[in-house]
């Protein structure tokens, strides 16, 4: 009894918790989407930007007549403004990368699962082999090759995630082509793309999408990481990512404020959606719920 | 067990050799490395065809793989166009210091990780195991380039407890250059060391608590209960060997996964090793280096893992029979 009473009076931190998270998430999307009405200054306006008030400390007012409250980069850009635009890009490079990997990986593993022989050893052969290999370096070979920019740094992000979803798809996927409404598909003679798409696509696809809001947490990170290194995101309209490894230099002059407040932008960003992600996992995925 | 670790392996080659000519061909399209050899201004047409016959890259370009090939196969990744030195020797020159680094930082991560995941997971649902649970969620979300530098800005510029970047003073034991060795070695490693184990603590402490979850409800533990023995026996000397399986594979693979992740925390550290190395050559184009480098981080991974799986029967009985 008593100890029931304790669990009652935890659990209620969590729940707050939770929530908390979730706020912090919506506030984030929030603020890119509207991130050119709320900043002061677009930092991709050279005309805005002005170059002697460069590495100001947060809180020094600009000559535009606005405060710099979280100062300015080595250019001049102001930090909050940067900061703004720099989510909207991480956001977008995330977003659009998890969501074609999803569909790529998805389409993958049930197309595995369906057609088997060939295509499944084929498919699943890459599968593992690319599992087999840690994020950061199957993201480093894809980078190398591709050479770094926007569009290619969602190319490798695509590369390195479609594999998770397509060998949790095909393992659900194949547990359903033994049930009778397969047959009665195959029995109808239906094409095989409506039998994928609209019978057995929807019947497996639960556990990819537990699987999306984790992925998009390291998407996020993933191009953050490739964009500090200097491989991706270009430098005149930087992500979180590139505007932390842009006032990276400037922290052994102590102007710390460059590289610290996008950097925390950024971990709150990942950890907001890791803990969404894992909440939403936990509802969804009873399997999970000890992990 | 023999034959699924050698159909593995040979699986694993056959992804590094796809793997290598799909980065051959891919970086042979982002830019032609003559023009990072010769000086741009003053380099004649006849000095840039001198260069590119010299490198051997007016050869075609299946030429050129099959040489890359063969030239793997022998340990020979060509000489690198910046230092003018072999690219496997120079890969292999700074191995030592990126295998201290991980080798370090995994003898924090392992003990540290386990002891949270066994004492979270044996009072499970109280106060310190929500806090590890929720720190080891932050943990893994910090990504790994800012954890480093908010480590320099505390513990190095701030503070000045310790250096911010560097390898600092070395002994030569056996002809290798170690740094763990010196007073002045050891504060040069602590940080990148600390930054690479933070991620992997929470890890193996998640994997350690569900463990030791599962293990706890099991009839042995209540067994040992019965019998009297205290919970920390209990605890050290029957849950912890049960949950070492998982444990020793997520050490092995996240070992094969810090020799990659190194390439983040050496770059801000200035921790003269592979990662570094790996970085410095791309931006470079020093192409025999990034090729001699990625593929010896994947071989070094492929390898680990088919030890970990080797080793796994070595723990548990359970394993052999199945196999």
């Amino acid at each position: 009894m008593k100890a029931e009473t304790i669990r009652a009076l935890w659990k209620r931190p969590r729940l707050s918790w939770i929530s908390l998270s979730r706020l912090l998430l919506a506030a984030y999307i929030l603020l890119a989407l509207m991130a050119p009405l709320i900043a002061p200054q677009n930092p991709y306006d050279p005309l805005q930007i002005y170059a002697w008030e460069a590495s100001s400390p947060p809180g020094t007012i600009g000559g535009a007549g606005y405060i710099y409250l979280l100062g300015t980069d080595g250019l001049g850009r102001d930090m909050a403004s940067t900061i703004l635009y720099g989510l909207r890009i991480s956001l977008v490079v995330a977003v659009t990368s998890t969501a074609i990997a999803a569909l790529i990986g998805v389409t993958a593993g049930v197309s595995a699962a369906y057609f088997g022989k060939w295509a499944d050893s084929i498919i699943m052969r890459i599968v593992d082999l690319q599992l087999s290999l840690p994020t950061i370096l199957v993201a480093l070979i894809a980078i190398v090759t591709l050479g770094p920019g926007t569009d290619r740094i969602i190319l490798a992000i695509i590369i390195v995630q479609w594999a998770v979803y397509a060998r949790i798809v095909r393992g659900v996927a194949l547990s359903e082509i033994g049930k009778p409404y397969l047959d009665a598909t195959r029995l109808l003679r239906l094409p095989s793309m409506r039998t994928i798409f609209r019978h057995l696509l929807p019947n497996c696809i639960a556990p990819a999408i537990t699987l999306i809001p984790i992925e998009l947490g390291s998407a996020v990170a993933l191009e953050a990481t490739l964009s500090f290194l200097g491989l991706g995101v270009p430098i005149d309209k930087p992500s979180l990512g590139s505007t932390v490894a842009s006032g990276f230099q400037y922290l052994f002059t102590g102007q710390y404020w460059i590289s610290l407040f996008p950097g925390l932008a950024l971990f709150g960003l990942i950890a907001s959606i890791n803990f969404v992600g894992e909440d939403t996992r936990r509802h969804l995925d009873p399997r999970n719920s000890s992990i | 067990m023999m034959t699924a670790t050698l159909g593995r392996l040979s699986q694993a080659f056959l992804l590094l050799l796809v793997m290598s000519l799909i980065g051959f061909v891919g970086i042979h399209a982002v830019g032609n490395p003559v023009y990072n050899i010769v000086n741009i201004e003053t380099a004649t047409t006849e000095d840039i065809r001198k260069a590119t016959i010299a490198l051997g890259l007016d050869q075609p370009l299946w030429r050129q793989y099959l040489l890359f090939l063969g030239n793997v196969v022998t340990g020979s990744f060509g000489t690198s166009y910046i230092y003018h030195l072999p690219a496997f020797g120079l890969v292999m020159g700074k191995l030592p210091a990126t295998l201290e680094l991980a080798s370090i930082a995994m003898l924090i991560a392992a003990p540290a990780g386990t002891l949270l995941g066994l004492i979270a997971g044996r009072w499970q649902g109280r106060a310190l195991d929500r806090a590890v649970l929720r720190a080891s969620v932050f943990a893994l979300s910090i990504p790994s380039f800012w954890l480093s530098m908010v480590l320099i800005l505390t513990c190095a510029i701030l503070t000045g407890w310790f250096p911010s970047g560097g390898r600092g003073a070395t002994v030569s034991v056996f002809g290798l250059e170690w740094s763990v060795l010196t007073l002045d070695g050891l504060r040069h490693l602590t940080l990148p060391a600390l930054s690479l184990a933070i991620p992997n603590v929470a890890l193996i402490a998640r994997l350690a608590r569900a463990g030791t979850i599962e293990i706890e409800h099991q009839d042995f533990t209540r067994f040992c209960r019965a019998k009297g023995l205290s919970r920390r026996r209990i605890l050290f000397r029957h849950t912890l060997p049960n949950i070492s399986v998982p444990i020793v594979t997520i050490v092995g693979m996240q070992f094969g996964g810090m020799l990659a992740f190194a390439v983040i925390v050496e770059t801000i550290f200035a921790w003269p090793g592979v990662g570094k190395l790996l970085i410095d050559s791309i931006q470079l184009l020093d192409r025999p280096v990034v090729m001699a480098t990625l593929t010896f981080i994947s071989v070094a991974f492929v390898g680990l893992n088919a030890l970990v799986d080797l080793f796994y029967a070595v723990l548990d009985p359970r394993v052999r029979i199945a196999t």
